[in-house]
């Protein structure tokens, strides 16, 4: 036990230094933010631009405007024009920046030409939308509030098994949440396997296995790599979680943010599985890497089966029109699918507790029996330099005596000599 | 068993496939000495080794390391130097010397210790925290001994340790080699340089195409193979002496002279026959002993 410590001290110590780790803890979500914030900045500077080509003349032909109501943010910013010769006029005139032309047929087509010699700014668009409603739903009648024109529904679907109330707007907490779960696992679990399967393939090239495995078991090896990036990946959680606590904190004046909050049960859900599911995906990289001739080869079968864990976010529709459907159930229950799909299903609809249980156990069982086959890949594989293998080799090994077989490996790496 | 055996073989094989790497290879290696594995390349040294320090198994036969079966606490006494050099390139030496001593069961700060005490023993202490792969090929070599050694084993096993080294490299191994015998640690080596085993090993085997062809002391086996004949320098016409039934030139152009004797004839009678003659004189005389580079080449092309 205390060699498997030892491992996983090693393995911890020496991954939190390198690079790719801290890029990957903190440059990752830097990147993010910086893009996040530079996005805020453009849109809110592009709200201001809705005057950026000066007034904005009309000429209107249907009647909504006939006795116009500007928004308040744009009282002065529309000039009316009797007909497009002068509103042509006033823009060659540079006295506005463009005039738009509401046709007679405006109500039941919706359209308008608006003429500029530039391109028109986002915002402009959005200011002549609040117009048009405006002036249109003074003519609905008097009792019809503009807000019901501009967002007829606000929707609050109760989830009745989950006692989860959806309402708009907390479905950024139910549902963005657990795809940012999924993804956090997918980033956090990928990273850490993937150092680890480099490593086995790294100690086998040099072969410094030699001297490792006469030194420890083949499983104190594995399990000790294992831990010590697994308790890696939590401290990259950990790290994240703190820094999303921080931005909520911080966050609840920008209204992007505003109303997210953590569920408890999902971070309890998320836990349990980024554990099993960890153990699965790690030692089936370990077992990778003891098997691979190269570097090359592992990074090709590995991102292959990383694939296996993206899988679910393929079949978001059908999470959403279905959540308790047959798609999601053959993913919750197929262990390398399980821990995205619980934590996507999650957010939509309350998974009943049978399939919890369920596939929490054939996750469990798993990866007891990969990190078993993976011990016994490995000490075969370890001998084994730069020859490709068949999967029938693989399976024979873990059936039978891995000792057995690595004489065959073994002959035509002495022949060679 | 004998109480001051390190390691028993007893009719062990292997097979690779349908290639027989090692045939049904018997010996023991004792406590506190120099054993020395030689043969051809190809010829199992490699296996036998690797079946010692259970990397691989055998297909019959039994192997006992100190006493037992190798276990987890066994492994802990024995150092392994394999033929194909293993270190991490890109961690600073100090750092793997410590990883490497805590796998065999030292504690973090008794490794560190260890390590640097050893650098500076192999004038290795200003590279301690340089990359490995910044370090030269000797220097690197060194290093991999001092990792074998660093948990002072009972035995270590190093397979070609002088391959590769130059000649102040080379006796600074050697050094170390001694010295851990000094120490009462057995040693277990394998090495194409023949004056290497004739001057520090005790016993040696040899094996060829996976079997045993020479096994026991160096002096010994050397005697079995020497010839019936005596090495002279000096003056005198050696045909005259009695006994002497043929005299062929040795050495290419110097004095020396390989007396080839009669069956009955003894070195001591031709000692004192050349000790009354006047007109002889030695400045040498010694058995005709072949070296073991020349057993070595005898017992493999004999083979052919």
């Amino acid at each position: 036990m205390n060699k498997v410590l030892t491992v996983a001290r090693r393995e911890y110590l020496y991954n939190l230094r390198r690079p790719a780790f801290l890029f990957a803890v903190f440059g990752v979500p830097l990147f993010t933010l910086v893009l996040w914030v530079v996005i805020f900045a453009l849109t809110a500077s592009s709200e201001d631009n809705a005057r950026q080509l000066g007034q904005v003349g009309y000429v209107d032909r249907s009647g909504v405007l006939a006795n116009p109501v500007y928004p308040e943010e744009a009282a002065d910013l529309f000039v009316p024009y009797s007909d497009e010769t002068a509103a042509r006029q006033a823009l060659d005139d540079k006295t506005i920046g463009a005039y738009f032309v509401v046709p007679d047929n405006y109500l039941p087509t919706g359209e308008i030409t608006i003429y500029s010699y530039s391109g028109i700014p986002e915002a402009l668009n959005d200011t002549i939308d609040t117009l048009m409603v405006q002036n249109i739903s003074r003519q609905v009648g008097a009792n019809v509030s503009l807000e019901r024109i501009q967002d007829p529904v606000d929707m609050t679907v109760h989830v009745v098994d989950s006692g989860r109330d959806l309402t708009e707007a907390n479905i950024p907490a139910l549902i963005l949440m657990p795809l940012a779960f999924a993804l956090l696992f997918m980033m956090s679990s990928g990273v850490t396997s993937g150092f680890l399967m480099n490593g086995v393939v790294e100690e086998k090239t040099n072969r410094i296995m030699e001297i490792l495995i006469t030194s420890i078991t083949p499983m104190q090896m594995l399990l000790g790599k294992v831990i010590g990036l697994g308790l890696l990946g939590l401290t990259q959680m950990v790290v994240w979680g703190a820094g999303i606590v921080l931005l909520i904190t911080f966050g609840q004046t920008v209204p992007a943010l505003k109303g997210i909050v953590v569920p408890t049960d999902l971070m309890l859900v998320f836990f349990v599985y980024f554990v099993l599911s960890y153990f699965l995906l790690s030692s089936l990289m370990a077992g990778i890497g003891a098997v691979v001739g190269s570097e090359q080869e592992s990074r090709q079968i590995s991102s292959i089966v990383s694939l296996l864990w993206v899988l679910p976010f393929f079949f978001f529709a059908s999470f959403l029109s279905d959540p308790n459907g047959t798609v999601p159930l053959i993913l919750t229950l197929v262990p390398f699918t399980a821990p995205t799909t619980v934590l996507m299903r999650m957010g939509f609809a309350a998974v009943p507790t049978w399939q919890l249980v369920l596939s929490l156990a054939i996750l469990l069982v798993t990866a007891i029996v990969t990190v078993w086959a993976s011990a016994r890949l490995f000490r075969w594989g370890l001998l084994r330099y730069g020859k490709r293998i068949s999967l029938r080799d693989l399976l024979r090994v873990i059936r039978r005596s891995p000792e057995a077989d690595i004489s065959v490996a073994h002959s035509a790496q002495e022949a060679a000599r | 068993m004998q109480p001051d055996t390190a390691i028993c073989v007893e009719h062990v094989s292997k097979s690779y496939g349908s290639f027989r790497a090692v045939s049904d290879l018997s010996f023991e290696v004792y406590r506190g000495e120099i054993f020395a594995m030689l043969g051809p390349n190809g010829s199992g040294k490699t296996t036998t080794m690797r079946m010692i320090l259970d990397i691989l198994k055998p297909d019959t036969g039994t192997i006992t390391v100190l006493g037992g079966p190798l276990t987890d606490a066994t492994k802990d006494k024995i150092g392994y130097l394999p033929e194909e050099r293993g270190l991490y390139r890109n961690v600073r030496v100090l750092e793997m010397m410590e990883y490497l001593g805590t796998l065999k069961g030292l504690s973090t700060a008794e490794a560190r210790r260890r390590s640097q005490a050893m650098l500076e023993r192999l004038d290795l202490a200003e590279h301690a925290k340089k990359k490995v792969n910044e370090l030269s090929k000797g220097m690197q070599q060194k290093i991999q001994f001092a990792v074998t050694v660093l948990h002072d084993p009972e035995l270590i096993i190093i397979d070609e340790p002088f391959s590769g080294l130059d000649p102040v490299n080379t006796l600074a191994l050697k050094d170390l080699l001694l010295e851990f015998r000094q120490k009462g640690g057995t040693v277990v080596m394998s090495t194409h340089q023949m004056w290497q085993v004739e001057e520090m090993a005790d016993r040696l085997l040899m094996i060829h195409q996976g079997q045993q062809k020479l096994y026991g002391a160096v002096d010994a086996i050397r005697q079995q193979y020497a010839l019936h004949a005596i090495v002279v320098e000096g003056q005198g016409d050696w045909k005259t002496l009695p006994g002497v039934e043929r005299v062929e030139l040795t050495e290419n152009g110097r004095k020396a002279a390989l007396l080839h004797l009669a069956p009955q004839t003894t070195t001591d009678e031709v000692l004192a026959a050349i000790a009354l003659n006047k007109n002889m004189s030695i400045e040498r005389f010694e058995l005709a002993v072949p070296s073991l580079n020349d057993i070595f080449i005898r017992v493999v092309e004999d083979e052919r």
